[in-house]
């Protein structure tokens, strides 16, 4: 069955985090549009209405300190001479009032309103009457009417004045309270959207990771798979060479060679210089090159060389005829002390150092390569180097050889690296360990 | 004075321009302390014993006036003096004749004003039209009217001048024709209503007496008295819509600021909302603070207004406020529109970051650099000589401020202008007048229980004036009131005569325009108060000009030599 892509569950924890984060937006914007209202409906409103009032009862105070000159009579002045200064705080006591009730709370009353207008009222009435009686000489009579009756009616307005404020001022406090309610609500849904988006990131997350080692391991199994296949198949190819060439060597081998010498001992009994005798020649020389090809060919499967004398002779007996089938100038350099290195391993060596220098012959472009075998007791190295046109860039001009060579690498738990040389050239460098067992070559 | 609106301060500091951050401009001029060359040996007595009666924190007024009509501006010193029962001295005010060779005579005995009095401010102007000043000196209880005799002295004519009778806590004074009448009025500021018997205690820490607010008294109306024309005066504060018995003033100023020929009078009130009373040709007056945008900081409180002065800036016809406030209020510098309204420049102007820490009293618009802007002098000092004890960021001693006009920012030079100038002072009163006849502007300072300083300028800037002394024939004969225009070198400004002002003070009478480097005024008009206007053109630096109503320039005479 193949894998689920984790493309969805990665969709579906961006769904859930984002439907998290709308809807806790659209209710913190809800929230927020509730503070503004009670800020600008209640709070602003209720101060604005407030300086108004304080302005109102500044105005009072004034009434009140000119109304206790008047009465005492301490200044020199008749008490008409007052009428500038109480009309300037009429004008400004009726334009507070009439900016108040624009701006009066909702909490106010009709009753609590008709008694804040019928004090102002009552006040000013009482006023007319004293600048009448003041008018008329009566200054006596004006003062006993501020005495009983007008700084009663300003007690009266100062008294409904401060009882608005204090109302605003509750009225103020508990909107603040509100307001606190609702910053402790936002507050606790900010945690609430805060641990469910941690919780979806986690559950996501871990979704993902769950995924991905299982993906990962699926990878690997495949890798090791695909490894052993390959070497099977790289076995299985080896023991076919193996086999054909050993039947090529002795089959074919030994019939040719028996055809040769039974035509050689026929050839000898004909006369000499007749006709037959010179075409026999001409068929034991077929056969004498047929025989050469197929010893050719079987040499080149599997060399016999490699069982007979292992690793270290059977590069040597490569390089010779490697230069004589190309022509190109093999420099071979050989460092330490080659131990028995057996045909599971050598045949790997053998055939990757056979592919490098089939790669030289064909790609490079040069007539000269350099082959160093280094030997150690725990592994063998070696190089294959070119002054050629280098590697190509894309991995895929690199061709099927250098992966067949990457996989007998590893078949032999070894590692293989194609350098480009940075004054041209290329270098195949084989680190093989000589202890390894794990190679099923 | 003692406003304590500390938010509202503190609002505008935030407001305000770094005026400090900018290098100090380099004033042309320098203000060279000559009070002892001079011969000026004052020192003011308030009085104080330790009982911290509030009287004692304000005083004293100077002024600079001619008394004896030689052409040279004479010094006159408002002094208070000790309490009943407490006597220690004798302490009077004193009057220093001008001698024309950089000195002054003391000669207030010759001239009668060796008087003993609770002496606050003064006002000079000739309310008689006679040709030579007489001098109203506000005073704690009784003020007194002197009458200049013209023979060197002068005579208490308060009685006479049917002004006795009343008593109060009188502050600034100041004349003006507010009827057009050709006469002067007189115009007085009250502060509270305060008797030693009704001292109230106050403290910082309830224990030892500190100055009392205004708060802690009532308040007291200020007087308007209409000049009769036959000596005597008529009290008219009631019938001229004068009366209120909330105010608490400490200024006056005479500010036309509808432009309606007809003189408005504005009041800086301490606690209390200033008062614009707006003038309605002759008959009353309008009380239009409120409206007008004045009776309030920007930001609505009733601020500690002391001293005041009114200047055209720009030659626009619209008039700027200065109003000096307690620390942390910042002064205001209100700026007048077409429509009547003002607006509080001062942070904007450089003038409010650079005075929150100043508790102002003198202040007057001049031009001591003779360049054709108004610079700006505000004298300080604190109420409370126990004030750094409760306050440690506050001293009793503050030093002044001198702005310099850089064309609508105000730059404080006054560090570069001496350091006896720029010294801390208890400062209080504080005038101008051209005391050596050079044509550049000479600066008196005084301070509370102190000396008074004179400061000669030494202008050191290439730059001239010519002055104007205007004689009034239908106008009052001191020409208050008039408007002098110039136009000077492509430059144009505009200067009142005005008595009031300041802080309990009065600066000299003749007008000086400084023309910058121009050789002479293109043209100079008179607006005289009676409403004839004339144009005289052009007039040279370097003269002093005698103009009279009517009848043009009666004399020229050139300056004298510079020192």
């Amino acid at each position: 069955m193949a894998p689920r892509t984790p493309t969805l569950i990665q969709l579906l924890g961006l769904v859930v985090t984002l439907g998290a984060v709308g809807v806790f937006s659209l209710f913190t914007l809800d929230r927020l549009a509730g503070l503004r209202r009670l800020g600008s409906d209640i709070v602003d409103r209720n101060r604005r209405d407030s300086l108004q009032l304080i302005r109102i009862q500044d105005d009072v105070a004034q009434l009140g300190l000119a109304l206790r000159d008047m009465a005492e009579g301490t200044e020199p002045y008749p008490l008409p001479a007052y009428r500038p200064q109480f009309a300037r705080l009429k004008g400004d006591l009726e334009n507070a009032l009439e900016i108040e009730a624009k701006l009066m709370p909702a909490a106010r009353t009709a009753p609590q309103q008709k008694l804040l207008e019928g004090a102002f009222g009552r006040f000013w009435d009482q006023m007319d009457k004293l600048w009448a009686l003041a008018g008329e000489g009566r200054e006596n009579d004006a003062r006993a009417l501020i005495r009983t009756r007008i700084e009663a009616e300003r007690a009266t307005m100062a008294t409904v004045i401060s009882r608005l404020l204090v109302q605003n001022n509750e009225a103020e406090a508990a909107a603040v309270e509100q307001i606190q309610a609702i910053h402790r609500k936002v507050e606790l849904n900010l945690y609430a959207l805060l641990a469910a988006v941690l919780a979806a990131i986690l559950l996501t997350g871990s979704l993902v990771i769950w995924h991905d080692r299982r993906m990962f391991a699926q990878v690997a199994l495949l890798s090791e798979q695909r490894k052993e296949l390959a070497g099977e198949v790289i076995r299985v190819q080896e023991d076919l060479f193996r086999t054909l060439a050993r039947e090529l060597h002795d089959e074919f081998g030994q019939v040719l060679t028996a055809v040769g010498l039974m035509l050689q001992r026929v050839e000898k009994r004909l006369p000499e210089g007749s006709g037959e005798r010179v075409e026999l020649h001409e068929v034991r020389e077929i056969a004498n090159q047929t025989l050469e090809r197929v010893r050719g060919m079987s040499q080149m499967l599997h060399p016999p060389v490699l069982d007979d004398y292992g690793l270290e002779k059977s590069v040597e007996w490569y390089l010779r005829q490697f230069e004589k089938q190309t022509g190109l100038a093999v420099h071979y350099e050989k460092i330490g002390v080659a131990p028995w290195i057996g045909d599971s391993v050598a045949i790997h060596v053998y055939r990757i150092l056979q592919e490098s220098l089939n790669n030289v012959a064909r790609h490079a472009g040069v007539q000269e390569a350099w082959v160093r075998v280094s030997y150690s007791p725990e592994q063998m190295e070696m190089n294959v180097e070119d002054r050629g046109v280098g590697l190509p860039e894309s991995p895929r001009e690199k061709g099927l050889g250098m992966i067949g060579m990457r996989e007998r690498a590893e078949l032999l738990g070894g590692r293989i690296a194609f350098e480009k040389l940075a004054a041209g050239g290329t270098r195949v460098r084989l680190a093989v360990p000589l202890s390894y067992k794990g190679g099923k070559g | 004075m003692h406003g304590r609106n500390l938010i509202a301060a503190g609002a505008l500091l935030l407001a305000a321009g770094a005026s400090s951050a900018q290098p100090p401009p380099q004033p042309g001029f320098r203000l060279t302390d000559v009070t002892q060359a001079a011969g000026i040996a004052f020192r003011h007595n308030s009085g104080a014993y330790g009982k911290k009666y509030l009287p004692e924190t304000l005083g004293p007024g100077a002024a600079f006036l001619d008394y004896d009509g030689d052409g040279w501006q004479d010094i006159l010193l408002v002094n208070s003096m000790d309490w009943a029962g407490h006597k220690r001295r004798r302490s009077t005010p004193k009057l220093y004749r001008n001698r024309q060779d950089g000195t002054f005579e003391d000669v207030t005995r010759a001239a009668g004003l060796d008087v003993e009095m609770y002496g606050l401010g003064v006002a000079a102007g000739d309310f008689n039209n006679d040709g030579r000043p007489d001098l109203f000196l506000s005073c704690l209880g009784q003020s007194h009217l002197f009458q200049n005799t013209g023979k060197g002295g002068f005579t208490d004519v308060t009685a006479k001048s049917r002004l006795a009778g009343h008593e109060g806590f009188s502050t600034s004074a100041m004349w003006l024709d507010y009827d057009r009448d050709g006469r002067l009025d007189l115009f007085v500021t009250n502060y509270v209503r305060w008797t030693r018997a009704g001292d109230i205690f106050c403290s910082f820490d309830g224990k030892v007496k500190a100055y009392c607010t205004p708060e802690a008294y009532r308040g007291a109306t200020c007087w308007l008295f209409r000049n009769r024309g036959d000596g005597a005066f008529e009290d008219v504060t009631a019938k001229a819509g004068i009366l209120d018995t909330t105010c608490k003033s400490l200024g006056v100023a005479m500010v036309d600021f509808d432009n309606d020929g007809w003189p408005d009078i504005f009041v800086a009130n301490d606690t209390q909302p200033n008062k614009l009373y707006r003038n309605q040709r002759g008959a009353s007056f309008a009380e239009v603070a409120v409206k007008s945008g004045l009776a309030f900081s920007e930001d609505g409180r009733a601020r500690a207004g002391m001293g005041v002065d009114v200047a055209d800036l720009d030659g626009s016809g619209l008039p700027t406020i200065i109003v000096t406030n307690f620390d942390n209020e910042m002064m205001g510098l209100y700026r007048g529109s077409k429509g009547g309204v003002f607006l509080d420049r001062a942070p904007q102007s450089g003038i409010g970051q650079a005075t929150r820490r100043s508790l102002g009293f003198g202040c007057f618009f001049f031009a001591p650099d003779l360049d054709g802007r108004l610079d700006l002098l505000i004298v300080n000092g604190h109420i409370d000589d126990s004030i750094s004890r409760a306050r440690p960021d506050v001293t009793y001693a503050q030093p002044p401020h001198l702005f310099m006009n850089t064309g609508g920012r105000f730059l404080d030079a006054t560090a570069a202008l001496g350091a006896s100038f720029a010294a801390p002072k208890v400062a209080r009163g504080a005038a101008y007048g051209d005391i050596d006849n050079d044509g550049d502007l000479d600066v008196l300072v005084t301070t509370n229980n102190g000396p008074a300083y004179l400061y000669r300028n030494d202008l050191a800037a290439p730059h001239r004036s010519l002055r104007l002394k205007l004689t009034g024939a239908k106008s009052n004969r001191d020409a208050i009131g008039a408007v002098v225009k110039y136009e000077a070198g492509g430059a144009h400004g505009a200067r009142t005569v005005r008595s009031g002002s300041s802080f309990l003070s009065q600066s000299e009478l003749p007008v000086t325009l400084g023309l910058g480097t121009a050789a002479a005024a293109d043209r100079v008009v008179v607006a005289w108060p009676s409403g004839y206007t004339a144009a005289y053109q052009p007039l040279k630096a370097g003269t002093s000009y005698e103009i009279v109503e009517g009848r043009g320039i009666v004399s020229a005479v050139p300056y004298r030599p510079a020192h």
